[in-house]
């Protein structure tokens, strides 16, 4: 059983194509991993998915800017998600953890993880909120710590959290190691998979670096220029000799 | 000290002019230039039900304040939904409601005959100096509106997405709020605000349609002093402004009054532009 299906998808900038003919498909319960280098489309694919992309194309459009085009089929659990609000695809359980994580800077790692718990109900929120700091002790420690003084490493796990208090089914990560140390690498990738396992939630999550995310995955992706250059089971995409030079850092 | 007693009265009283207008700017960053409009047809509706249909004075003005916050929802609703996003366009929307109704009421409303009544009667001193107590609730209510704001975005779930909204509207709706029904809830509440301003302080003088548009300058100018959109500078320019007024007012003589509060624009501009609690680019990003 698929989560999510996107079909033939199709996103534009004015005429530069950005995601070119891509068709992915989340398994239920399963982590799956999009790798490629920077301008590949990983971002522009999280954005499609969560219907972020509906609010920039709004944004850009009020200002006679940038003409985007989105075009394909989308559908998670069946349901086709391609015309609905990035609000209301959150409400259905798509939450993105945004790349450079967008922490509240103002406002308190608790305020952070409340604000983030908007969706969900005062027993769900209190819950979620206990298993953050299980899953995250570190951030127990500075509850009360404004979001912009935290270090990188300490905002993404807080962007995580964040993510998770919305209750999501299927969690979309954008570049959760983005400029992080080696030994936080690895453990927020293990915590993605602690995510995975202990409250089963269907994971995406997109990395241009991907050496430290593949133990993790079930099942990847490969883009390039916007297309989809190859998909296999992790197993299959170390096994590969062009992909292993090139994402693979081996 | 009575300098102290009336620059706190009239820090309170521009602190309420402006809180409405900080309010929707900081949630939604619409800048609702029928602020000033908004507190002078809230005074005469509190007339208008009181004194010529005669309802009970509570209730005229529980009614205003409803009706105002159904006016700035509809504003956002009907108008600037459609322009949001250019700031210019929003400006000049949201004025151009504000001068029409304005003028509006100025063809109904001529002179300077009406004035709400005031909700206690008389004087007292505090440390030897006379205040009316109308000036004591203007300042109690001061205190009461910020404190009630700062709850509602502290501890309740509708006023924590609000504020999430501020601070990136983007990873907000990631998280699933919606901006449209936080900008016409911001904007709601911001004309209930100016509604309850009005309603506080017209007590004290007596409602013009003119000063429909000093309450928007004043707005304006303790907006931009504190810092477009934030809470704090707000609050803290109002009373900066208030103390220097009364100051300007008490050593220098009244006509200076004015050159003051334009002269700390220029100067805030200056030195700070942002203003004092201004929040753009205030924390680096962190890659």
């Amino acid at each position: 059983m698929d989560i999510l299906e996107v079909k033939d998808l199709m996103v534009f900038y004015e005429n530069a194509i950005a995601i070119n003919n891509v068709s992915i498909k989340c398994e239920t319960g399963k982590v799956t991993g999009i790798f490629g280098s920077n301008s590949a489309g990983k971002s522009t694919l999280m954005y499609a998915i969560s219907g972020i992309m509906m609010d920039m194309k709004r944004k850009e459009e009020m200002k006679g800017g940038e003409r985007i085009t989105v075009v394909g089929e989308m559908r998670l659990n069946g349901e086709d998600i391609m015309d609905i609000k990035p609000n209301d695809r959150a409400r259905k359980g798509v939450v993105l953890c945004p790349e450079r994580r967008r922490i509240f800077p103002e406002s308190s790692v608790l305020e952070n993880l409340k604000i983030g718990g908007y969706l969900a109900s005062r027993s769900q929120a209190q819950e979620t909120l206990k298993y953050v700091f299980t899953l995250f002790p570190a951030l127990k420690d500075m509850k009360g710590k404004e979001g912009g003084f935290l270090s990188g490493g300490e905002q993404q796990m807080l962007a995580i959290g964040r993510a998770l208090m919305a209750q999501p089914k299927l969690l979309l990560l954008d570049e959760p190691l983005l400029g992080l140390s080696p030994a936080m690498e690895t453990r927020l990738a293990q915590a993605i998979k602690k995510i995975n396992e202990q409250i089963g939630i269907t994971i995406l999550v997109a990395e241009q670096y991907a050496r430290p995310i593949l133990p993790v995955i079930d099942y990847g992706y490969v883009l390039e220029n916007g297309g989809k250059v190859l998909e296999g089971t992790a197993q299959e995409l170390i096994d590969n000799p062009d992909v292993k030079e090139a994402y693979f850092g081996v | 000290m009575e300098v102290f007693i009336y620059g706190l009265a009239r820090g309170s009283t521009l602190a309420l002019m402006a809180v409405g207008f900080s309010f929707a700017y900081g949630v939604s960053r619409l800048p609702n230039f029928a602020h000033g409009a908004f507190y002078i047809l809230a005074g005469f509706a509190t007339w208008v039900f009181a004194q010529s249909l005669g309802l009970n004075y509570v209730l005229s003005i529980a009614i205003s304040l409803v009706l105002l916050a159904a006016i700035g929802a509809a504003m956002y609703r009907f108008i600037l939904i459609r322009v949001r996003g250019m700031e210019v366009s929003e400006i000049i929307a949201s004025y151009a409601l504000g001068v029409a109704i304005l003028e509006a009421l100025r063809c109904k409303f001529v002179g300077t005959g009406f004035s709400t009544p005031v909700f206690i009667e008389g004087t007292i001193k505090v440390a030897g100096v006379p205040i009316d107590l109308q000036r004591v609730v203007i300042i109690a209510g001061g205190v009461v509106v910020i404190g009630l704001i700062w709850a509602f975005t502290h501890y309740t779930r509708l006023g924590l997405s609000l504020r999430g909204i501020a601070q990136d509207e983007r990873a907000a709706l990631m998280l699933g709020i919606d901006s449209d029904r936080a900008a016409t809830i911001a904007l709601a509440i911001g004309s209930a605000l100016a509604a309850l301003a009005a309603v506080i302080i017209l007590p004290v003088g007596s409602i013009t349609v003119n000063e429909g548009y000093d309450v928007l300058i004043s707005a304006l100018a303790v907006c931009i002093i504190g810092g477009l959109g934030s809470w704090t500078g707000t609050i803290l320019a109002a009373f900066i402004l208030g103390f220097a007024g009364t100051l300007t007012a008490t050593y220098i003589g009244t006509m200076w009054e004015s050159v003051v509060v334009v002269a700390a624009i220029i100067l805030v501009l200056l030195l700070k532009p942002s203003g004092l609690f201004g929040r753009q680019k205030e924390f680096e990003e962190r890659v």
